[in-house]
């Protein structure tokens, strides 16, 4: 089914407007513009005024140091998360299951930090990358494994391994990782020196004082990974015969390539990119290995993937909007409590329909206003 | 602010001086951190959202409240209402505990109360219940009203609270009846687990096919599907953390009802006038933080010898004589 | 020998309740990516049914009205995803996903404004919701050893809709492969483009097939709310949509196959609702996390043991765009 869809995006693509940049540069304000509009007229619906809800919805995501630190903390996630998707979408695969793959790079992380308390931070670090990457391949690698020599169906096997995830997750966490004589079903806090830096104590020790915010340096992994992606998919050999085999599978085979492999390789490095996402939850923000912390990230990366056309730059973009979406939407219900929780979710979803799959709405219009 | 007179001087003062409009820093605000379930669960957070509804009926002050969606809010709530001047935040829910334990240094002049775990800091009011001894109890009324000899349970995740549920239950059924048979069910692994009535009501249908006549939900709003199985199949389920009798008069037997309403209102009470005070508070039957509910919707459920033997095992744990094992001593 | 026989009979029966909302929702997608239109929405359209569902019957006192409301709301979200997927050629993986969250705070949302019971319902009387239905003959064969209790526990007893869902696969067939619509729906999800040139239109076709997928899952939202359940409560359909989506890809797209996998995948959950803490031969009492992860693993193994490749629809997810 993903290599169909992955067609489907490219179709629409190629039918680039002859008008070369006006459309393009302002079709995504207009989008934005219209589900804002759309979200307005729900937020009236409710009793409030819109125009304060907007504001308190930018304000929340951008209007300070701290805001900005949240959106990107919550950004640096779907970068993984997104990447991880983007990756599969190349070759014609759908990865339903980020979400399991960053929960198992959680657990490698965890083992490590438990483990490596008197080691130098630096090597932590390295090694966490290395565990986190790992955890998440090795839990695509079945599925894709799967599909390459079974042929099964890597939508219903991400998905399955997402559920046998949570089962191992939470038996690991209630009967052999818990920190004895707690409720919660977490593991002990790691040891100082495991911590990723959080970027405000980084700065304050360089002189800059910025607001305090879970981000951390994992965020420069994000940067890094989607660099990585982006040379890999269109500079190496590897990510040609990718794109060769998500473009067209008979003429991929007749080229040479061989589909079994390149499957599981590009499986597997999407699980790495998701398991990645653990090194900003685990060792980044939570310091500790708890229940359930990928939080649905792995789902929203399919959104912020296809939204950002499946290039790093496009998904960076379309992480820090999510990311805005979230820091934004939970200030907002702070401020106005009749806007609950439900209706940010509404005004998010209704900026995915618009800015995402009805994209294309506006475009004939605008076309002819523009030429 | 315990006198009325410095009370009205300062509303005066802050009139006065502060434009219309803008927060007032000296002002009471409490503020409330409602865990995923959300205030509507009709059971743990419910519970505690009726607290501090009473808190705010009773003193016409109002408090602020968020309802966490994601793992990552918890602690960027607790800070959030702490930055804002809430003079006393309320954590609902064990999971909060990590969060809390960090805002809670950031802001050593405020006050913090969290419920269901302990954070061991000297402005931290930690307030745990027992649950397992509301379970014996309500263990015990399912084991007497039982006529097969078998009951059951179903737990929404099994993590050490339900556990902690679950085992009390038990010991409770088996005081009474020590062949009784026990039925024991978890829903699943995900959030989903606590949400998801078509789940709880197959696995409610599932111990009723096997025999069982009363079962003890506590699983959040899982545990309506089984209320409503046990409606639909004409036998009896319990409730759990708020009175749930009135969801189905008549098939509810009882419910384990565990006071998150009263922790949470002491405790914005207790803020207010000035007699707060931080460490561990353990609620159990003798401090009645838990216990069985008993009212008009159930009472043709609990016959007289019923009530007697609930009275009389209620007064063998307050003396100690009857010792309920609590899962978490052991760990 | 009886005791077992009664245990397979429950079992039976369980699966049977398990699987229609599965069975319902899966069909729908079926006819959606079988028009070459990616259905990964089937979650937000089952949640705005039970809502519907839920919300009118308990307003109106009849279930019938609350299920036509629910058809109606899913049919709308079916329609929205038309408009962006069919109409304006958007990506319908996005669409789908969106129109999930939307309706998952929607909902909620919703019934927060309508009814204050914090996003849930208010419950159902015995007329709001379809009850049991004992099936004639049900008594009378109970003293029948073997086909009595069988047809007692497993074919009597069930809501109304459990019998729609039995009775709606054949039909399903029937449709797809039997009718002139049946075929064009195939074609316009095989080539689209040599049924444009046969003169039948394709948005046309991919219109009326995602209605066919808004009507069904509407009854399988129904279900949840007003056959099994009795109100709605927020994110009721608990990933159950996602689980019918993998159920259609496992029947490789086709009905009876598709049934399979959905009562597979209830008798799994099932099963494992029956094994829980149950000690097994050989392995003691084993933890309730594995036994909960058996479906799961179980989908999987036999996935790729038994189930060759799986073939999707050549046309599936690709907006068409007709030559100018």
């Amino acid at each position: 089914m993903g290599r169909e869809i992955i067609r489907g995006v490219k179709a629409s693509v190629s039918s680039r407007p002859r008008c070369r940049w006006v459309a393009p540069a302002l079709l995504p304000v207009i989008n934005l513009a219209l589900a804002l509009l759309l979200s307005a007229v729900v937020v009236v619906l409710i009793g409030e005024s819109p125009t304060r809800a907007l504001w308190l919805l930018a304000n929340g995501a951008v209007g300070n140091a701290e805001a900005v630190g949240y959106t990107l903390y919550y950004a640096t996630n779907f970068v993984f998360t997104g990447l991880a998707v983007a990756v599969a979408f190349h070759g014609g695969l759908f990865n339903i299951g980020a979400e399991g793959q960053a929960y198992i790079g959680g657990l490698g992380v965890a083992l490590l930090c438990l483990g490596a308390g008197g080691w130098p931070t630096a090597m932590i670090v390295a090694a966490a990358v290395v565990l986190a990457a790992a955890g998440g391949a090795a839990w695509a690698f079945v599925p894709a494994w799967l599909q390459a020599r079974r042929g099964s169906h890597v939508v219903i096997t991400t998905i399955m391994f997402n559920f046998i995830a949570s089962a191992l997750m939470t038996h690991l966490l209630v009967n052999v990782l818990i920190k004895p004589g707690q409720q919660s079903p977490e593991t002990r806090e790691f040891d100082p020196n495991t911590w990723l830096p959080q970027l405000h104590d980084v700065a304050r020790s360089l002189g800059w004082e910025i607001g305090r915010s879970p981000l951390n340096l994992s965020v420069l992994v994000a940067l890094a990974a989607g660099v990585g992606v982006w040379i890999y998919l269109w500079h190496t050999r590897w990510g040609y015969e990718l794109r060769a085999l998500g473009h067209n599978e008979t003429a991929a085979v007749y080229g040479g390539i061989l589909p079994a492999r390149t499957v599981i390789v590009a499986m597997s490095s999407s699980g790495a990119l998701a398991g990645l996402m653990s090194l900003n939850e685990v060792m980044g923000v939570q310091h500790r290995l708890l229940l359930n912390f990928p939080g649905g990230a792995g789902y929203v990366g399919i959104a912020v993937a296809l939204m950002g056309r499946n290039h790093p730059l496009g998904i960076g973009l379309a992480a820090v909007l999510f990311g805005a979406l979230y820091q934004g939407g939970s200030e907002l219900s702070f401020d106005m409590p009749n806007l609950t929780r439900d209706m940010v979710v509404v005004i998010q979803g209704l900026i995915i329909l618009v800015c995402g799959a009805l994209e294309h709405a506006l475009r004939g219009p605008l076309e002819a206003v523009v030429r | 602010m315990r006198n009325p007179t410095t009370l009205v001087v300062a509303v005066l003062v802050a009139a006065v001086t502060v434009p219309a409009g803008h927060v007032v820093a000296q002002e009471f605000v409490p503020a409330i951190v409602f865990d995923m379930g959300g205030k509507f669960d009709k059971s743990f957070n419910e519970a505690a959202y009726a607290g501090a509804e009473r808190f705010k009926k009773e003193t016409a002050i109002a408090y602020r409240e968020f309802e966490v969606t994601n793992e990552a809010q918890r602690e960027q709530a607790l800070r959030n209402m702490a930055r804002r001047g809430s003079q006393v935040v309320v954590g609902i829910g064990f999971s909060q505990a990590s969060g809390m334990e960090r805002v809670a240094r950031e802001f050593p002049n405020l006050k913090f109360a969290i419920v269901d775990a302990v954070v061991d800091l000297p402005n931290v009011q930690s307030i745990v219940f027992k649950e397992h001894e509301g379970s014996f109890l309500v263990g015990m009324a399912a084991a007497m009203a039982s006529k097969t000899g078998k009951i059951g349970f179903v737990g929404g995740m099994d993590i050490p609270l339900i556990r902690r549920f679950a085992l009390g239950y038990e010991e409770g059924a088996k005081y009474v009846n020590a062949k009784i048979e026990i039925y024991r069910n978890m829903t699943g692994t995900t959030p989903a687990a606590w949400n998801d009535p078509t789940r709880g009501g197959e696995l409610a249908r599932s111990q009723f096919d096997r025999g069982a006549d009363v079962i003890y939900a506590a699983a959040g709003a899982t545990g309506l599907g089984v209320l409503q199985a046990a409606k639909d199949k004409g036998r009896l389920a319990i409730g759990v953390d708020s009175n749930q009798n009135h969801i189905h008069p008549g098939s509810v037997l009882t419910s384990m009802i565990k006071r998150v309403d009263l922790a949470v209102y002491e405790a914005f009470k207790a803020a207010r006038d000035g007699t707060w005070k931080a460490g561990v508070r353990s609620l159990g039957v003798a401090e009645g933080g838990v216990g069985f509910s008993l009212d008009q919707h159930n009472r043709g459920l609990i016959t007289a010898e019923m009530e007697k033997r609930l009275q009389q095992a209620r007064a063998d744990i307050v003396a100690g004589k009857i010792k309920v094992t609590d899962y978490m001593a052991g760990k | 020998m009886s005791e077992t026989a009664l245990l397979i009979a429950l079992l039976a029966a369980a699966t049977a309740r398990g699987a229609a909302p599965l069975v319902l929702a899966a069909l729908g997608g079926l006819f959606a990516e079988r028009s070459g239109i990616v259905d990964i929405g089937l979650e937000g359209k089952m949640l705005a049914a039970a809502f519907g569902a839920a919300a009118t019957a308990a307003v109106t006192g009849s279930a019938w009205a609350g299920l036509g409301a629910g058809v109606a709301a899913s049919v709308l979200v079916s329609l929205v995803h038309g408009f962006a997927c069919i109409t304006h050629n958007g990506n319908q993986v996005v669409s789908g996903m969106a129109l999930n969250i939307t309706l998952s705070g929607l909902t909620a949302a919703l019934g927060y404004a309508w009814f204050h019971e914090g996003g849930q319902t208010p419950l159902l009387g015995p007329g709001a919701r379809f009850a049991p239905i004992e099936l004639p003959g049900a008594a009378a064969l109970a003293g029948v050893p073997g086909v009595g209790t069988a047809y007692r526990e497993v074919v009597s007893g069930h809501n109304l809709l459990v019998y729609f869902a039995a009775a709606i696969v054949p039909v399903a067939a029937w449709i797809v492969y039997r009718t002139r619509f049946g075929l064009r729906l195939r074609a316009v999800g095989e080539s689209p483009d040599a049924v444009d040139t046969a003169g039948i239109s394709v948005s046309v076709t991919r219109y009326r097939a995602l209605v066919m997928s808004g009507v069904l899952c509407g009854v399988s939202g129904a279900y949840l709310s007003i056959a099994h359940h009795a109100s709605f409560i927020r994110d009721m359909s608990a990933g159950k949509g996602y689980l019918a989506l993998a159920a259609l890809i496992f029947g490789q797209w086709r009905p009876v196959p598709t049934l399979g996998a959905c009562l597979l995948f209830a008798f799994a959950d099932a099963l494992q609702a029956r094994l829980q803490g149950t000690p097994l031969p050989l392995l003691g009492v084993v933890p309730v996390q594995l036994i909960q992860a058996i479906p799961y693993i179980l989908t999987v193994c036999l996935l790729a043991g038994f189930v060759g490749r799986a073939v999707a629809p050549r046309a599936i997810g690709i907006p068409y765009l007709k030559e100018r």
